[in-house]
């Protein structure tokens, strides 16, 4: 334990003492300052790729969660003998990477890609509509690449949940709806929060899906801390905008963990 | 009777070898680790080309190990020199740009080279000093940032102007075939010099380049950030005009892809490919052997055909019709343009900021 804190908080340190050091053309300079932050506040352009890395985050997380629930419900309670390769199933994009199912959205939502050749074809537009670069893009790309983390997530909570509660409500002559209302969904919170925590954690840092499905020209947190990084070499702003990232992702994270378990506790 | 009297002379022969050998196995095994070189350069498209060209006859000729790491572009590769402090796990960096050189020698993270490692520096053209820092590198690839169009759908264009201003030659057809780069990518820069230049700018105003990039938006389709990335919107057609590197231009245009490069009537910004030895290089002598072969006449010569480009030295001998379209003389040379890589690399976060501001 003191070793993993050790190699999570010593980074991080190095990350903060560079965030608050002047850079002058390309280098590190020992000048203390705040002029990072405020070169980051002060931009519209890092401003948006804030508000577009937490509204990715948020909708990634919803999505995953509108989405994963009814399949993982499916997935706990379903007596079917292929059970197991429905899960198998549900669980498959993890087997191929990232980049590879990205970039499987890339020829289905590029300008000449299927997306376009379909709607042409069935005569619903007149001209090839630009999907990508876009944040809408950048949403659907990681929802599907995070769906399984979240159905895998709340399998477990609900697998978790005693079937004779259910049983009991419904002996007492609760409707199976109101069941589902008041028993199940009250006791599988934990799962939905904790799934939700993930999808948006990953999403909010998450780098190749977006700089693939994005752009240059639609930035988020992970992408412009990578072009400061590797790309301008300006490591002081990069480092105050990681810092920004860690701290942000960090206090939500906390926050919805604190608001799953009160739940789970009601 | 022991087992030691029991064995013939054969067998105690066998038994001195092998003790021996596993004895001497940490000296054997250091010795064959310093026979391997690390070299980072091109992957992707060109990893065969640069292995079959450069690197296998190195090999041979030396009897060495070569480990080629393609990954990472200039900006990438000088990023782990610096994380590293200058032992990056790469005996050569073999593909970086003068803004990286430039920056390496400040950050004193590359070693300094004379001609007593490398003795080929000698016959590299007078310019390269002034490009990068004497003896900071080995330039072993000369290329330029082209203008390429798609034969079957525009006319020839003539100057830069018709790319940074497509409506007023093309009209309202060019709209979303037009490509845009992220100054990340040194081609983008390079082609907002001579937007800058198209409006009596240059390097130190480059107001003129963002009027024009704010007027070419609209026509704009395509926005991505590495030179590789644009293949695919050339090759379905997506994109008919943009500036483009002459190594990669001759490189698809000869394999069919239907467009043409072209020099502009404004001329052409020169790009030197520089390897360095990073100062925490593990094999620095066979690292300096390496810079000094690819700067080897018959090496430049493979090289340039292979790879579409021009030779870093004079007096390389290339067929006339593959030699009009490189710099191969003095003349050449001395009409190109290198702008100052070092103004280049302190300004390029201001550019791409301001490229970002408009373009997103």
């Amino acid at each position: 334990m003191a070793l993993l804190l050790f190699f999570f908080a010593l980074p991080n340190a190095l990350l903060l003492s560079a965030s608050f050091v002047k850079s002058e053309a390309q280098q590190l300079t020992h000048e203390l300052t705040l002029e990072n932050y405020a070169f980051l506040f002060t931009r519209a352009l890092y401003v948006w790729a804030f508000i577009r890395t937490f509204v990715v985050g948020f909708a990634v997380g919803l999505i995953d969660v509108a989405l994963g629930y009814p399949l993982a419900y499916f997935l706990v309670r379903s007596r079917s003998r292929w059970k197991g390769l429905l899960i198998a199933l549900a669980l498959a994009p993890l087997l191929a990477s990232v980049v590879v199912r990205t970039y499987g959205w890339y020829i289905i939502l590029n300008r000449f890609g299927v997306a376009n050749d379909l709607l042409l074809g069935l005569g619903l537009i007149d001209e090839r509509i630009a999907f990508m670069p876009s944040t809408g893009a950048i949403i659907i790309g990681l929802a599907h690449a995070l769906l399984p983390y979240t159905v895998l997530t709340i399998m477990g909570s609900l697998q978790g949940i005693n079937p004779n509660l259910e049983l009991a409500a419904m002996s007492l002559g609760a409707s199976r709806t109101r069941t589902f209302l008041n028993v199940v969904l009250p006791l599988s919170f934990p799962g939905i929060a904790g799934g939700f925590i993930l999808a948006f954690s990953i999403a909010i840092s998450a780098y190749a899906t977006p700089a693939i499905l994005g752009g240059p020209a639609t930035q988020v947190m992970a992408t412009a801390i990578y072009g400061f990084m590797t790309q301008l070499l300006d490591w002081s702003i990069g480092a105050a905008l990681a810092v920004i990232l860690v701290v942000c992702a960090m206090a939500l994270a906390y926050a919805a963990a604190r608001l799953g378990a009160r739940q789970g506790a009601l | 009777m022991s087992y030691c009297l029991a064995m013939n002379r054969s067998s105690r022969r066998r038994f001195l070898k092998r003790s021996a050998a596993a004895l001497a196995a940490p000296y054997i095994i250091t010795a064959r680790a310093q026979e391997t070189l690390v070299v980072n350069t091109q992957g992707g498209e060109y990893q065969e080309l640069v292995e079959r060209v450069v690197i296998r006859p190195f090999e041979k000729k030396f009897g060495v190990k070569v480990l080629h790491d393609p990954t990472g572009t200039a900006s990438q590769d000088y990023a782990k020199i610096r994380a590293s402090r200058g032992a990056p796990g790469f005996d050569v960096a073999g593909l970086l740009t003068p803004p990286e050189v430039i920056l390496g020698v400040k950050e004193g993270l590359l070693e300094k080279l004379t001609e007593r490692e490398v003795p080929n520096l000698r016959h590299l053209w007078d310019k390269t000093w002034q490009v990068i820092p004497p003896g900071s590198g080995a330039p072993h690839t000369l290329q330029y940032a082209a203008l390429v169009y798609h034969k079957e759908k525009l006319e020839r264009p003539r100057s830069w102007t018709d790319y940074w201003e497509p409506q007023k030659k093309y009209g309202a057809k060019v709209k979303g075939h037009v490509i845009q780069y992220n100054p990340a990518n040194l081609l983008s820069v390079y082609a907002l010099i001579h937007a800058a230049q198209l409006g009596g700018g240059g390097v130190d105003n480059m107001e003129p380049a963002w009027q024009r990039l704010k007027a070419q938006k609209a026509f704009v389709g395509v926005v991505v950030t590495g030179s590789a990335e644009a293949v695919p919107h050339f090759e379905n057609g997506e994109v008919w005009i943009s500036p483009y590197w002459s190594a990669r231009s001759g490189y698809y245009i000869d394999r069919g892809l239907p467009f043409e490069m072209i020099i502009p009537d404004e001329g052409v910004i020169g790009l030197f490919d520089v390897a360095c030895v990073p100062v925490g290089a593990k094999n620095k002598k066979l690292a300096y052997e390496f810079l000094n072969w690819r700067l080897d006449p018959a090496i430049q010569r493979e090289w340039a055909l292979a790879y579409f480009s021009s030779p870093t030295r004079p007096g390389v001998e290339l067929p006339a019709k593959f030699a009009a379209s490189q710099l191969t003389t003095q003349e050449q040379l001395a009409k190109t343009q290198f702008p100052d890589s070092d103004v280049i690399g302190a300004r390029r976060k201001d550019w791409t900021l301001k490229w970002q501001e408009i373009m997103a």
